[in-house]
């Protein structure tokens, strides 16, 4: 093969050296990369697979609509609810359930304290570590760090002394030998930029984020009972409202509210004043780090999220709207249409799956159809069950080829502000435009791996002040006299359409989420899923599109051909979640055929 | 560097007084539902015991446990991993990748072996040769067997560990499979729920490290202390399950006044697990008081056992056909009323044809 | 086995036979009210009445009807023991219950002559002192075999709420890993009572059916004790 250009107009170039990394760690899941480097160990080649296969919705086939939220949920229990909250309005949508206002509200808080939680956790503890060398942090200066963190931020904890005893922690810790989680890393690499007192400040943070992420999910544990994985409800939410009345402290009463809204203050005051600013110092110093675009400001897809006023998901009540942008045209956003069978299609011609007649066509969700088929191609390398290299030429992941009007797509965060950007949303401008001013940087430079990583940033900023503005209308719907969670009227089968279709759509955390569904006779028929990381991490499609990651790998040199630590800054960019992104169906909701039970 | 510290020194190395880590003990006693007596135990334990090693594994699962997990208040979870285990492979959080990762492992088992604890999140599918979960190249299965062999103890962390859970639920497609069904020479200790409470998680392990032993299991090989309750024994709503108030629909006046879900699902009285009494995040709240009835996570395949909204069990073992008790119960009642009636029609029928004849044959 | 059988001569016909003790009879009849009051308070265990207004402290409804699940429980469980007993010291017709001759031919050829009886490919049905063959398996099946499944799912589950390391635990609690769980403990409980209707609805009516038109006595059997025989034929 050596050298070709790829569908979407990428160079790919398999004759150097192939590196393989496997298992990519500080992610959700299995996922596997291989890429090919030049002699000046630059990618020039990279391979995306989806290392794990779940079933889960040949799992749904046969039961309870109402029930299906719980087993989709399971899909992930990092990006928690997402999976349940798109799967009861898949529901609602195909039986034409309407949801009272407070749990519109409910659902949006949930999602948002989801967002700010989720990518709290994803920079400090998935991500950080490919910027911020801990080992380095043992060489700085207390009372400058202390200096520097004041001179970013007002956030209380930042006294000399207290950067002092998370030095001194760090250093007993090192010298004890037992590294735990930080043992055989990528220590000392040139690729590391930061001064040691960003390492320092960094390190102090990774730990003061990992103890106070557990207190934004206590808005999941008020309103769903718990987290990770709360409780949802087909029709509305679950949690009764009584504030004034006989029996309030058996529902969702005035101490819970009062609770909540501690919470967005706390959340609010903790990314503006540790997250952002930790933000920004680190992209000051990466910046000329311009890797990792690939599809990023070409190709980018969002389906919206955040209804203001309930059962409502056009994008004139879309918080963050939806759309397509194609070719890097930011002129034009397009209207998704999930429902069209046109328009999105997943493709299996490099995924270990077969379509009927091994066709190479694209299926959309509503006909999907998934029968495993685990074959490696001619140029693999290894065995079956050993394998040392695939062959991207062949079948080569567990992941689909998602398209958009056979486009591969990028989704997540910098998706979402993008075309939100790009239908100019103000809330959303005024963010990114000031974060590139405060960088000096031009709107392209969003477009790469910092970038995807910045615009998590400012959207967990965003998500923590939305989540103010949603309390504050919740509470004034409750005083106007309204506290319906839940509308009952179609709980009982026996009131549903004998057969019906329906879609939910959403964006979780890392991007645009469908569930397609398809009820008869009271029972789910067929159950389809398409995730953002089946978006993202998706092999090449019968066309010759590559995927995002394998897009955004391409080009990037690695400082050290034995460390891939730049992969993982760009892999990591992305936020996998492989667990979602592993799914099946049949045609027509049939058993699978390929299942063999040895 | 002594390869071996006591938890005790750690912690002093991490400027935590005396007085604190007592403290911190006495805490953790009660946490654990011990009584004051066993602080000074727990204490002495700390002081004396080295660190222990613990590798932590993921097979098919979807993370809620090590979600979970970090949710933990008391020890918090960065406590746990920086000062009183030593997390020597946990993918979801080390720094390392691919093959820096993995030689971790073979590290620990030549310094550890027999001595760490393996903690399995989630669990391996044996189909397909088990390649429907890969971990550099091979079948997570053999990982799994080869970390095991080594290890002094197992933890089965969650419902996927310790019986299957939803990718194990009917049809499962990829024969997951749970941990005691792979590994079948090894203590196991079950840590059930989807996922388990974060402070049951960090409990279990404590206890362990604490105490060098494992907690004492039930039958079915969990921990008694957070295991040996039904929800429903300790639910602050059973006052109104005895009385007779139930939840009929969600949202409605029972709702509001937070009588009993049974009606409405709840899986309370079925379910043994922790959440009535430690509650989640922190003893805010639990699934039942925040209004949705209790889905079982905790128990054995609670997947396949008909509609969480229904008060009555799935048959389960009809196949896709779904039945309960009641409604073959009813059917058969039926069949039988109906075979009593026919029958007794044939025997009129019969029995006048009969005496007809008889008396024919006797005149 | 040397019981003396007693006889009665009732007026013209064969003699009566004495089967069911009185111990056997009035278990028959503890047994009959403890499985409806079972039935009753079970039923609505697993489907409560509606609600009921005011404050819990006021009311006890599902208490008292787990209250008196249990105390009938007690007695279908005691009454089994006891009549377990009676077995051993009763007189022959005690035995049958619980053991079946089923490693006699004549009970297979017997087993067979009731099956055609019954589907009416034979007129006359045979004289049996105690239960024909049929009735036999049918009796041990859902008197010995079911009624030790609700016992033991029963009490299995009664010792979940007496907590681990209760008596009911120690001696039941294997049960329920061994159908899979406390609810499909619970389930295959619910399953019990439906079969013990089924049972209940086919028993009356054969007893019934007997009386009337069969050749020997059936629901005054179970009263007086007394086999009574319509005609002398053997």
């Amino acid at each position: 093969m050596a050298k070709t250009v790829s569908a979407n107009g990428f160079d790919l170039d398999d004759s150097g050296q192939r590196v393989v990394v496997d298992p990519i760690c500080r992610i959700e899941g299995h996922l596997r990369i291989e890429v090919n480097l030049d002699e000046a160990n630059t990618i020039r080649n990279a391979v995306s697979t989806g290392n794990m296969w779940r079933g889960l919705e040949v799992i749904l086939k046969g039961r309870d609509p109402r029930d299906a939220w719980a087993f989709t949920e399971r899909i992930c229990g990092v990006c928690t609810g997402v999976h349940a909250l798109v799967s009861c309005r898949a529901v609602e949508d195909a039986l034409g359930i309407p949801i009272p206002a407070n749990a519109n509200s409910i659902r949006n808080l949930m999602m948002l304290a989801q967002y700010t939680q989720d990518h709290l956790v994803h920079f400090y503890h998935l991500h950080a570590l490919d910027w911020v060398d801990v080992t380095s942090a043992l060489q700085a200066n207390p009372r400058q760090t202390s200096a520097l963190m004041q001179s970013i931020s007002n956030w209380p904890k930042s006294s000399p002394g207290y950067f002092s005893d998370v030095q001194n922690k760090l250093k007993r810790f090192v010298e004890s030998g037992q590294l735990g989680p930080f043992a055989n890393a990528y220590w000392g690499s040139p690729a590391y930029k930061l001064p040691p007192e960003a390492n320092l400040m960094a390190v102090a943070h990774y730990l003061e984020a990992l103890d106070f992420q557990k207190e934004i999910v206590k808005i999941h544990t008020i309103f769903g009972g718990r987290n990770p994985h709360p409780n949802w409800l087909v029709g509305g939410m679950p949690c009764s409202i009584n504030v004034n009345d006989t029996g309030a402290v058996g529902a969702v009463n005035m101490v819970w509210l009062n609770q909540v809204s501690d919470i967005i203050n706390q959340a609010i005051a903790f990314v503006d004043q540790v997250y952002i600013p930790d933000l920004k110092a680190i992209a000051a110093i990466y910046k000329g780090w311009g890797y990792g675009a690939g599809l990023a400001g070409k190709n980018m897809l969002a389906y919206g999220e955040f209804p203001a006023y309930a059962n409502d998901f056009s994008n004139d009540s879309l918080m963050l709207p939806g759309g397509a942008i194609i070719n890097g045209d930011l002129s034009t956003v397009y209207d998704v249409d999930v429902r069209n069978p046109e328009e999105i299609q997943e493709f299996v011609t490099h995924s270990w799956y077969d379509y009927p007649g091994n066709s190479d066509g694209g299926l959309h969700p509503w006909d999907g159809v998934t029968e495993p088929r685990f074959e490696l191609g001619p140029n693999a390398k290894g065995t079956r069950t050993n394998i040392e290299a695939l062959d991207e030429g062949a079948k080569y992941s567990w992941l689909k080829a998602p398209r958009w009007r056979g486009n591969a797509m990028e989704v997540g965060p910098l998706s979402r502000f993008v075309i939100a950007y790009a239908r100019g949303r103000e809330d959303v401008k005024e963010l990114v435009d000031s974060t590139l001013r405060d960088l000096d940087l031009p709107l392209t430079a969003l477009f790469s791996t910092l970038g995807r990583t910045a615009a998590r940033g400012l959207e967990c900023t965003w998500s923590a002040h939305k989540m103010r503005e949603v309390f504050d209308s919740m509470m004034a719907n409750i005083k106007a006299g309204d506290t319906a969670t839940a509308n009952m009227e179609k709980w009982e089968p026996e009131t549903w359409s004998v057969d019906t279709k329906g879609v939910g759509i959403g964006e979780a955390p890392r991007g645009a989420l469908g569930h397609w569904i398809h009820i008869k006779d009271t029972k789910l028929e067929n159950y389809q899923a398409i995730v953002p990381t089946t978006w993202n991490a998706s092999p090449r499609d019968p066309a010759g599109n590559i995927g995002a990651y394998e897009a955004a790998l391409l080009g990037t040199p690695l400082a050290n051909a034995e460390q891939p630590l730049e992969i993982l800054r760009t892999i990591h960019s992305f936020d996998p979640c492989l667990a979602c992104a592993s799914h099946v169906m049949s045609p027509d909701g049939q058993e699978l055929a390929v299942v063999k039970l040895r | 560097m002594p390869v071996q510290e006591t938890f005790y020194e750690v912690m002093r190395r991490h400027g935590i007084t005396r007085r604190s880590f007592l403290k911190f003990c006495s805490l953790t006693a009660a946490g654990l539902g011990l009584g004051p007596e066993f602080a000074g135990k727990l204490a002495h334990a700390l002081e004396n015991k080295p660190r222990t090693p613990v590798i932590w594994l993921h097979g098919l699962e979807c993370t809620c446990c090590t979600e979970s997990f970090i949710r933990s208040g008391n020890p918090l979870a960065g406590d746990v991993v920086l000062s009183m285990i030593s997390l020597d492979y946990d993918d979801t959080l080390m720094a390392a990748a691919g093959h820096q990762a993995e030689e971790l492992l073979e590290q620990t088992i030549e310094k550890y072996d027999g001595q760490y604890i393996l903690a399995c999140e989630g669990n391996p599918p044996l189909n397909e040769d088990g390649m429907y979960c890969i971990q550099g190249g091979r079948p997570y299965v053999e990982k799994l067997r080869h970390m095991a062999d080594h290890c002094k103890a197992i933890i089965a962390w969650g419902s996927c560990a310790s019986w299957g859970c939803v990718q194990a639920a009917r049809p499962n497609p990829t024969r997951a499979t749970p941990i005691h069904k792979v590994i079948l020479d090894k203590p196991i200790v079950k840590v059930p729920g989807c996922p388990p409470i974060a402070e049951v998680m960090t409990g279990v392990i404590t206890y362990m490290i604490a105490f060098d032993d494992l907690p004492e299991l039930d039958r079915q090989g969990r921990p008694k202390m957070f295991y040996s309750q039904r929800l429903h024994d300790k639910c602050y709503r059973r006052p109104h399950f005895d009385a007779g108030q139930f939840v009929e629909r969600f949202d409605d006046e029972g709702a509001r006044r937070g009588y009993c879900l049974y009606k409405v699902g709840c899986k309370g009285p079925t379910t043994y697990n922790a959440c009535s009494t430690i509650e989640w995040n922190g003893g805010l709240s639990w699934p039942v008081k925040s209004g949705h009835g209790c889905l079982g996570c905790a128990e054995d395949n609670f997947w396949d056992k008909g509609s969480f909204y229904s008060a009555v069990t799935d048959f389960g073992v009809l196949g896709d056909v779904e039945a309960d008790a009641d409604r073959v119960g009813a059917i058969l009642a039926g069949a039988a009323a109906i075979g009593v009636a026919a029958h007794a029609a044939v025997s009129v029928a019969s029995h006048l044809s009969g005496s007809k004849q008889g008396s024919k044959e006797n005149g | 086995m040397a019981t003396v059988m007693e006889t009665k001569h009732a007026p013209e016909n064969q003699a009566a036979v004495y089967v069911f003790e009185a111990p056997v009879r009035i278990w028959h009849w503890t047994h009959t009210f403890s499985i409806l009051v079972c039935a009753a308070t079970g039923y609505l265990i697993a489907y409560p009445l509606p609600s009921v207004g005011g404050e819990a402290s006021q009311h006890f409804l599902m208490g008292n009807l787990r209250l008196i699940h249990f105390i009938s429980s007690y007695v279908f469980a005691i009454g089994f023991v006891v009549r377990l007993y009676w077995a051993f010291v009763g007189n022959r017709f005690s035995r049958e219950l619980f053991l079946p001759p089923i490693f006699k031919a004549a009970w297979w050829e017997g087993l067979w002559y009731e099956l055609r009886f019954y589907l009416f490919l034979t007129r006359e049905q045979r004289k049996t002192p105690g239960h024909n063959p049929m009735a036999q398996i049918a009796m041990w099946l859902f008197n010995v075999l079911l009624g030790l499944v609700m016992i033991g799912t029963g009490f299995a589950l009664y010792g979940e709420g007496l907590g681990l390391g209760s008596w009911a635990d120690r001696l039941f609690g294997w049960v329920i890993p061994f159908f899979g769980g406390a609810q499909n403990t619970r389930m295959w409980h619910l399953m019990g009572m439906w079969l013990l209707i089924v049972f209940a609805i086919i028993h009356v009516y054969m007893a019934i059916r007997a009386d009337i038109i069969g050749r020997q006595s059936s629901v005054s059997t179970i009263i007086s004790g007394w086999r009574t025989y319509k005609d002398d034929l053997p």
